[in-house]
């Protein structure tokens, strides 16, 4: 019953799957960091083609990236059309009544679109590509460093990697509940807002008390298997850097170098 | 050498017993506390606990490892003081434990990360780690899913990963904690097959925690717990047999052994037995004894099959096909052209395995599931003439169209879900019940609602008076079931669908559960659909079934006729009910008894057999038989 949607892994054997988590995650953040340093049209064309390359060596479908983007489509709308009419600019394109639409309006509506889609998109890759064990164990070795400030590195990584497991059981049961509340004359799809939030009571109360007996369970399980914190904890899996992740950085390095010199020598226009 | 050992060990559970343990959920009385309990297992050995729920097994295998710590009392395990924090460390590294849900034992979401949780929190090398997931999973024959998804198993995969998970610990003492309760047939044999296969080649001493009586037999020694004490102990074979002492304990006989006692009340002097194959040796040796005597109450006319009939409680279904995520890499056929028709006034049974449709066609029957052309979406194409349409018929309401009146259709079909009890969310019990008849019924009257309240809370055999005004967390495991299925009866539904029942009940609270759905056959629900993997519960209950498989049907028809064929069942990798082994058993060995496979019918018939000397049967070929 299970709807792919984003966040979900996609099982494929490609480039961008094999390279290290903390490549990926280290990646991720140049990448966005550069979107939006992109100030003009050819350092958001660099970008573009950079996230076409790396989406053409994912072995993501299509198809998979775009549903991740359904999702924002409304917010995306949204804020295109409060700054296409609230920017403030001076070279007025169209004016009718209280409507004024100006040149810098057009331009800061585009590159904001483009890089909420770009930033969105390219999340959607690494969560694509990446088991979520080793998202949260990339996360935990580039976190490392804080130990020594007494961050509760281990302890964050396993509570983000029972929550990522969980969320498979959670939606099956949120659907099962639904379903046997829908057969009980439950109605979840029309009526006015005070209504439907009513309608979501019966949903949230069983699947809370679902929630807490799971975790108590968990709980339990984990303590019968020795679990006492990170103190004596060893690690299975190690990760390693290999040449993709070398390629990786070779591309978001030269992606970084090229748009930081084209905002030095190129005009801007946003 | 001892490998846990209680000494007058007392424990109670400080908030009077309200906790949230595996058992509160089904519970009959919530009281699992211990009194004074003396009990020990020696190492290498395979011993079963049995109870009913509430009677404090569970909390026996907690206080094992020190999950739970006793009020007064020694525990000693592997010689280690387990009422000593300091030792809780060594103790779990020896002694793992497997709990009942599948799904809360698990760590990771790949298969190979969820097994070295454990290795990994005692500090074991990272190669040894390597070596030790290797080992666990090949011991419990998962080795080809190292790499797969956690939440996309079986539940009887998934129970064997998480034995590999303790077994990558190299425990001594292996407990399972009802780890079989919440699984299909096929799933609890996998479990048993690798717990037994541990017992007996890695010398794991076993502690099978269990309300299966049938399970227990397998064990070297049965210890039957009730109301926190010890009240039997022995060889299983000889604790199985006190059939009113067992009963006592709210616990049943294993099958066989119930068929050998019915036998002996009605003259036969077989010896118990445990396997088809024993037992029917047992029957046509007896046979051939003409006995004297026999009571005569077995002297009853075979009834006239009924006739079905009518619009009313009908489903009508052709050529339905479903699938789940299309154009997607995930996209299961869930059904294939399912052609089904149940008669207005039938106790229909449907079978399968997890994941071969029977869930998402019963989902179909109530528009849970709507057919695509019955969608707010769907246009119609002109003149396309489909050659084979799809036609979804139930109680009278045509489900291929969306003009169809969907609350009307859901208040006739009323929908029982797996551990219904998991859907309560009212303060009290009667809002509760009363939620489906106020979605359905807006403009009932204060007193009509009570009226209806009441009649569906005391059907299901509860006091309304007593249990109106309470909050549903209160009530114990098998009330809370009885307020779910009023919930869903309170609409008066013609017909009603249940999703396995009786699943994580123990046996009197399964029995409890089928003689109240057929009150509801006679008094209630023209028809009744039960889904079950339980094929005993089918045989026992059904008049006639469907067998699923990969979204398709295998066979439709009466248990008998379906049973019949058990070859063809088992290909299918389904059980038959234990009757119907015996029958083919004594097929085998040339008697034929033509029963309709439940175990009243079948005792009947085996004694209408008796006293009439054995007509029919062969002599010459069972003496032949014999002789060899």
């Amino acid at each position: 019953m299970r709807e792919v949607s984003f966040g979900q892994y996609y099982p494929a054997d490609s480039f961008v799957h094999k390279c290290d988590p903390r490549t990926k995650l280290l990646f991720l953040i140049a990448y966005i960091v550069a979107v939006f340093l992109a100030q003009n049209f050819y350092a958001l064309g660099a970008c573009i083609a950079v996230f076409i390359v790396i989406a053409a060596f994912s072995g993501v479908r299509f198809s998979s990236l775009l549903r991740s983007v359904k999702a924002i489509t409304f917010l995306l709308v949204f804020t295109a059309v409060l700054n296409l009419l609230f920017h403030s600019g001076e070279k007025v394109l169209f004016s009718w009544w209280v409507i004024t639409i100006t040149e810098e309006a057009v331009y800061f509506t585009i590159f904001l679109a483009v890089r909420l889609f770009l930033l969105v998109l390219s999340s959607a890759i690494l969560t694509l590509t990446t088991t979520p064990v080793a998202l949260t164990d990339g996360i935990e070795s580039l976190l490392k460093p804080l130990k020594w400030i007494r961050f509760p590195v281990h302890e964050l990584a396993l509570i983000m990697s029972i929550a990522l497991r969980f969320i498979p059981i959670l939606t099956d049961e949120t659907g099962r509940i639904m379903n046997a509340q829908k057969a009980r004359g439950a109605d979840f799809e029309t009526g006015g807002l005070i209504k439907r939030v009513k309608a979501v009571i019966p949903v949230l109360i069983p699947l809370l008390i679902s929630a807490f007996r799971r975790a108590d369970e968990l709980g339990d399980a984990m303590d019968a298997r020795c679990y006492s914190g990170s103190k004596v904890r060893t690690k299975y899996k190690k990760l390693t850097f290999g040449w993709r992740d070398l390629i990786a950085a070779l591309i978001v390095a030269a992606l970084f170098a090229g748009i930081v010199l084209l905002r030095i020598y190129t005009q801007a226009i946003v | 050498m001892e490998a846990v050992k209680f000494e007058k060990v007392h424990f109670s559970y400080p908030s009077g017993g309200n906790v949230a343990t595996d058992e509160d959920i089904f519970s009959s009385d919530a009281s699992f506390s211990l009194n004074g309990i003396d009990f020990s297992v020696q190492e290498g050995e395979f011993i079963a606990v049995l109870g009913h729920n509430g009677s404090g097994k569970s909390t026996l295998a907690r206080l094992t490892n020190g999950l739970l710590t006793p009020d007064s009392g020694k525990i000693t395990v592997l010689g280690l003081d387990a009422t000593n924090e300091e030792n809780l460390f060594n103790i779990r590294k020896q002694v793992g434990i497997v709990f009942q849900n599948p799904d809360n034992q698990t760590v990771a979401s790949i298969v190979e990360d969820d097994i070295a949780f454990g290795p990994e929190n005692v500090g074991i090398a990272r190669e040894e780690i390597g070596k030790r997931i290797d080992f666990a999973l090949n011991a419990v024959g998962m080795s080809e899913y190292r790499h797969s998804t956690t939440s996309r198993l079986s539940g009887g995969q998934k129970q064997r990963i998480a034995i590999a998970g303790v077994l990558a610990l190299k425990p001594r003492v292996m407990i399972l904690d009802e780890s079989t309760a919440m699984l299909d047939p096929r799933g609890r044999k996998e479990v048993i097959d690798v717990v037994l296969k541990l017992n007996k080649e890695e010398k794991i001493t076993v502690i099978l925690i269990t309300h299966f009586t049938e399970e227990a037999l397998l064990a070297d020694r049965a210890v039957v717990m009730h109301r926190g004490e010890i009240v039997m102990q022995g060889k299983p074979e000889e604790v199985l047999k006190r059939e009113k002492e067992l009963e006592k304990c709210s616990l049943t006989l294993p099958r066989p052994i119930k068929i050998c006692q019915k036998l002996r009340e009605g003259g036969l002097h077989v010896q118990d037995a445990l396997t088809s194959e024993t037992l029917s040796d047992e029957i046509v040796r007896e046979l051939e004894n003409i006995p004297v005597t026999l009571p005569a109450i077995w002297e009853k006319e075979e009834a006239p099959e009924q006739k079905f009939g009518g619009e009313i409680g009908r489903v009508e279904c052709k050529n339905l096909s479903f699938t789940y995520n299309p154009a997607s890499p995930f996209a299961t056929h869930a059904l294939n052209g399912v052609d089904l028709e149940i008669g207005a006034g039938e106790f229909f049974g449907i079978i399968g395995h997890t994941g071969s449709g029977k869930s998402t066609f019963v989902q179909h029957l109530n528009a849970l599931i709507k057919l695509p052309t019955a969608e707010k979406k769907y246009k119609e194409k002109r003149k396309k003439v489909q050659e084979n349409p799809t036609v979804l018929t139930v109680d009278g309401f045509d489900l291929t169209k969306k003009t169809t009146d969907f609350k009307a259709l859901r208040k006739k079909v009323g929908m029982v879900f797996q551990y219904p009890e998991y859907q309560l969310f009212a303060e009290t019990v009667f809002e509760d019940v009363a939620f489906g008849l106020k979605n359905f019924a807006e403009d009932l009257s204060e007193a009509e609602i009570e009226r209806e309240v009441k009649e569906a809370i005391e059907i299901v055999g509860l006091n309304y008076e007593e249990v109106k005004n309470r909050s549903p967390f209160e009530l114990s495991g098998g009330q809370k079931r009885r307020v779910a299925i009023a919930g869903v009866l309170v609409t008066r539904p013609e017909i009603l669908v249940l999703d396995e029942p009786a699943a994580g009940l123990d046996p009197l609270g399964k029995e409890e559960i089928m003689s109240l759905l057929h009150k509801l056959h006679a008094l209630w629900c023209k028809t009744i659909i039960v889904v079950s993997h339980d094929m005993d519960e089918i045989a026992e209950n059904c008049t006639r079934a469907a067998i699923f498989s990969e979204g398709k049907i295998l066979a439709v028809g009466t248990p008998k006729q379906l049973f019949e064929r058990s070859a063809a069942m088992e290909k299918a990798g389904l059980d038959v009910p234990f009757v119907a082994k015996l029958v083919n058993a004594l097929k085998a060995r040339g008697v034929e008894i033509d029963c309709d496979l439940t175990v009243s019918d079948f005792i009947e018939k085996i004694l209408k057999r008796a006293k009439t000397g054995g007509a029919g049967m062969r002599l010459s070929e069972i003496g032949g038989q014999n002789d060899a």
